[in-house]
């Protein structure tokens, strides 16, 4: 049963169980309620209704998957940059630092845990959520109060528009459009216009060169980025990640390793990761927010919900473009039988994030003029390398021997 | 764009303390700098004429808060020369492992400060990780661990602690080891030697003009380290040698003077083994420290940072008539339009944690 039919059932039931009679209920009552309702109760009676009433519960599903998902990574993200660093990450109790051992030099005491002791950190990002939502919204005196406000609006709705756009599987699909990778990618470069409106609403210098910084790597990402994935449209001659993924499926078996897209376009590959991180600014291409030079970058001037906004948003973002990644170029929930296709989707996402982390806590940060450098110079002739090699394998190769048998003419 | 000046501190994650760099960009590259000092000023030489001269010792601890031993012993060698005090052996000895392992801990605060400059968290924890081991060997003899007053006039407060020598041993092989490791994570790194490299270039002759010394002169090939050259304690008697390194002939950029730091802390490693090795028994106290003082007395030593110079004057009381303190630090944030010109806005943070800042000592 896929998700969207599963929906369909449920908003059959609740229409026919809750909605309907509570609006015919609502229609005996006095007039200026009871006119919009009886009207309401016939159109979930009808197909229409029931299906937004489906669309509605399905696209609910996806964004509360997504949310989930989003704890997750960044609960993984502090634990992960924690044991990089020889810390512990959230352990949420207090209680555990009452152990005391010795040091090396044996002079001073040093925080020992618990042997048995296991924590709950993930409850930090609750409290991360509390604190950000008890905070005072503060708007510089001399910003754009208007764009200023709609900066993280933009940012955040586009982000978390991503997540009903991909699937988890062929049966785990919010929305299935023909055209659905193209739609993703379109949805990836509204944030921008939110970045570099917030930039110049805060009216502050980091903010505003920290924007300029952002539509700089964004326009000069997005052409590689986009030539890269034409490989993998060319291959699959859709759009649509359903098909992009069948057709990864039907590809042959080499020695037990099933030819993925990352195996013929190994270069467009190695230039998708690449570009995807600098689209979602992770370090080392998180210059926008530079906080060594530019405080926060954009963020600068954001406090409580607005600036949680951009951090979930960025994660969002993160967690779609591994999932973009592997839609493309893992083989999607292509997968051995016995697990559903949705876990193998998810531990492939999980694979490429745990991957960017390790990166993340491992490299510093590179300038301006080196990734514009990199983007223009290496990453671009680089795609167009992959794309002449697909072009040859999809187009020319199936064909060539038609065209070798010309020859027969002598 | 059009220029325009921003304004980086005093309150900006790239001044490491209390200081305003004022930075004129076309763009995102530096037209103008002009550096505003002085926000931290304590009037440090002014409070030392009111107080004894063994009383001092507790000012020039606060001079830096991550060199405070080199400080100290700059203004005691300067007191002790005013006194014509005879120093024991011992404590020379002492003096030179203290002084050492201090600056191995100022090293490893500028390196983990350094990193998160470059957009590197995962560094400033692994240096300062290993910071925390000497600290802790820097407790053991003076009780504190970060404001020590462990080194007085006519010698130290008190000997070493049972042991020491085997604690600090093991310190350092450990250290020695890990350095090795960031070896992979630093210098080998491609990010961040595109980071580190031609960037913020200086000559060895432009350093001596503008009066750029320490790891920064060091650093453009330049071998001069008063602890050879004008030596005090028992600099002259140790096996050590002068770590240099240049980017180009007669030139440094900010990776050599990265690299010149490491090589210092292993070169520090390296003195302290010596000192451990031929250091003597006795007294660890001038029995004899007169208090009062006439005339006037000049000491320079090699603080972690350049030049640390003192000059007191004794009009034959208790108290000094007056004090000067020459910060090395002062001179070379004051030289920073020379060095950030024609750089990007990205590189202030790695041009000026190159230089290693440190405001307190700066401001005075």
């Amino acid at each position: 049963m896929s998700l969207f039919s599963f929906c369909k059932w449920m908003a059959e039931w609740t229409a026919e169980k809750m909605l309907i009679p509570i609006f015919e209920f609502q229609e005996g009552l006095f007039p200026p309620f009871s006119n919009p309702a009886g009207s309401v109760a016939d159109w979930l009676g009808t197909d229409g209704g029931i299906t937004t009433l489906a669309w509605l519960y399905a696209v609910n599903i996806a964004f509360a998957v997504g949310m989930t998902n989003l704890i997750l990574v960044i609960h993984l993200e502090r634990k992960i940059a924690a044991r990089i660093q020889d810390r512990r990450g959230p352990m949420l109790s207090l209680r555990s630092f009452r152990e005391l051992g010795e040091d090396l030099a044996g002079s001073a005491p040093s925080w020992k845990f618990k042997e048995n002791y296991a924590g709950i950190g993930i409850i930090q990002n609750l409290a991360d959520g509390i604190k950000a939502i008890a905070k005072e919204l503060i708007v510089p005196a001399k910003a754009d109060k208007f764009l200023f406000t709609m900066g993280p609006i933009i940012f955040i709705s586009s982000s978390v528009f991503l997540l009903v756009l991909f699937p988890l599987s062929d049966r785990f699909a919010a929305s299935s459009a023909p055209a659905g990778l193209m739609v993703i990618m379109a949805a990836f470069s509204i944030a921008p216009i939110g970045v570099l409106t917030s930039g110049w609403a805060s009216n502050n210098k980091y903010s505003m060169i920290g924007g300029m910084r952002s539509a700089a790597q964004l326009m000069s990402y997005e052409i590689p980025l986009l030539l890269s994935m034409a490989g993998v449209f060319l291959m699959a001659g859709s759009y649509d990640p359903v098909v992009i993924v069948e057709q990864q499926q039907a590809s042959s078996w080499f020695f037990g390793i099933p030819i993925w897209n990352f195996i013929p376009q190994f270069i467009g590959f190695i230039v998708f990761m690449i570009c995807i991180l600098a689209e979602v600014e992770r370090v080392p291409f998180d210059l926008p927010e530079a906080e060594a030079e530019l405080v926060e970058g954009w963020t600068t001037e954001y406090s409580g919900i607005r600036y949680m906004f951009f951090l979930m948003a960025e994660y969002i973002r993160g967690f779609a473009g591994a999932a973009v990644a592997t839609i493309l170029f893992l083989g999607g929930w292509a997968g051995p039988w016995p697990i559903p296709p949705e876990i193998w989707f998810l531990t492939k996402v999980y694979l490429i994030i745990i991957f960017w982390i390790f990166i993340r806590w491992s490299v510093p940060r590179i300038r301006t003029d080196q990734i514009l450098e990199l983007g223009w110079k290496k990453l671009l002739p680089l795609s167009l390398i992959n794309l002449l090699i697909v072009i040859f394998m999809v187009e020319i190769y199936p064909y060539f021997s038609e065209i070798v048998s010309l020859p027969e003419v002598f | 764009m059009a220029e325009m000046w921003i304004s980086m501190g005093p309150q900006h994650p790239m001044t490491h303390g209390l200081w305003t760099l004022k930075v004129k960009v076309d763009g995102e590259t530096i037209v103008d700098a002009d550096p505003e000092l002085g926000y931290l000023h304590r009037s440090v030489e002014k409070m030392g004429e009111r107080r004894k001269y063994f009383m001092n010792t507790t000012l020039t601890d606060r001079l830096c808060y991550a060199s405070s031993t080199t400080w100290t012993h700059c203004y005691v060698n300067s007191v002790e020369e005013l006194m014509k005090v005879e120093v024991p052996q011992r404590a020379k000895y002492i003096r030179t492992i203290m002084l050492e392992l201090q600056r191995l801990a100022s090293h490893l605060m500028w390196a983990g400060a350094y990193m998160p400059d470059l957009g590197h968290i995962t560094g400033a924890l692994y240096f300062w990780r290993d910071r925390e081991l000497f600290l802790n060997l820097l407790e053991a003899p003076s009780g504190s661990r970060l404001l020590y007053n462990y080194i007085r006039v006519g010698g130290v407060k008190r000997d070493l602690p049972d042991g020491f020598e085997a604690k600090t041993e093991r310190v350092m092989k450990l250290f020695e080891q890990r350095l090795d490791e960031y070896a992979d994570l630093f210098e080998n790194s491609k990010i961040f030697r595109m980071r580190t490299e031609d960037v913020g270039k200086f000559s060895a002759s432009q350093a001596q003009n503008l009066g750029i010394t320490g790891p920064n002169l060091r650093g453009c090939g330049t071998k001069f380290d008063l602890r050879k050259h004008d030596t005090y304690e028992i600099y002259d008697e140790i096996d050590w040698d002068i770590q240099t390194r240049e980017a180009g002939p007669g030139y440094g950029d900010c990776f050599s003077r990265y690299m010149v730091r490491i090589d210092e802390m292993k070169e520090s490693i390296r003195i302290i083994r010596d000192c451990f090795k031929k250091m003597p028994a006795g007294p660890t106290l001038a029995s004899q420290i007169p208090v009062r003082a006439q005339g006037e007395a000049f000491r320079r030593t090699e603080d972690s940072r350049g030049e640390a110079l003192m000059y007191v004057v004794g009009d034959g009381s208790d108290r000094p008539y007056r004090w000067k303190i020459k910060s090395p630090m002062f001179t070379t944030i004051s030289a920073c339009p020379h060095y950030l010109k024609g750089y990007k806005v990205a590189d202030i943070p790695a041009i000026m944690g190159s230089i290693d800042i440190c405001i307190g000592e700066t401001d005075k």
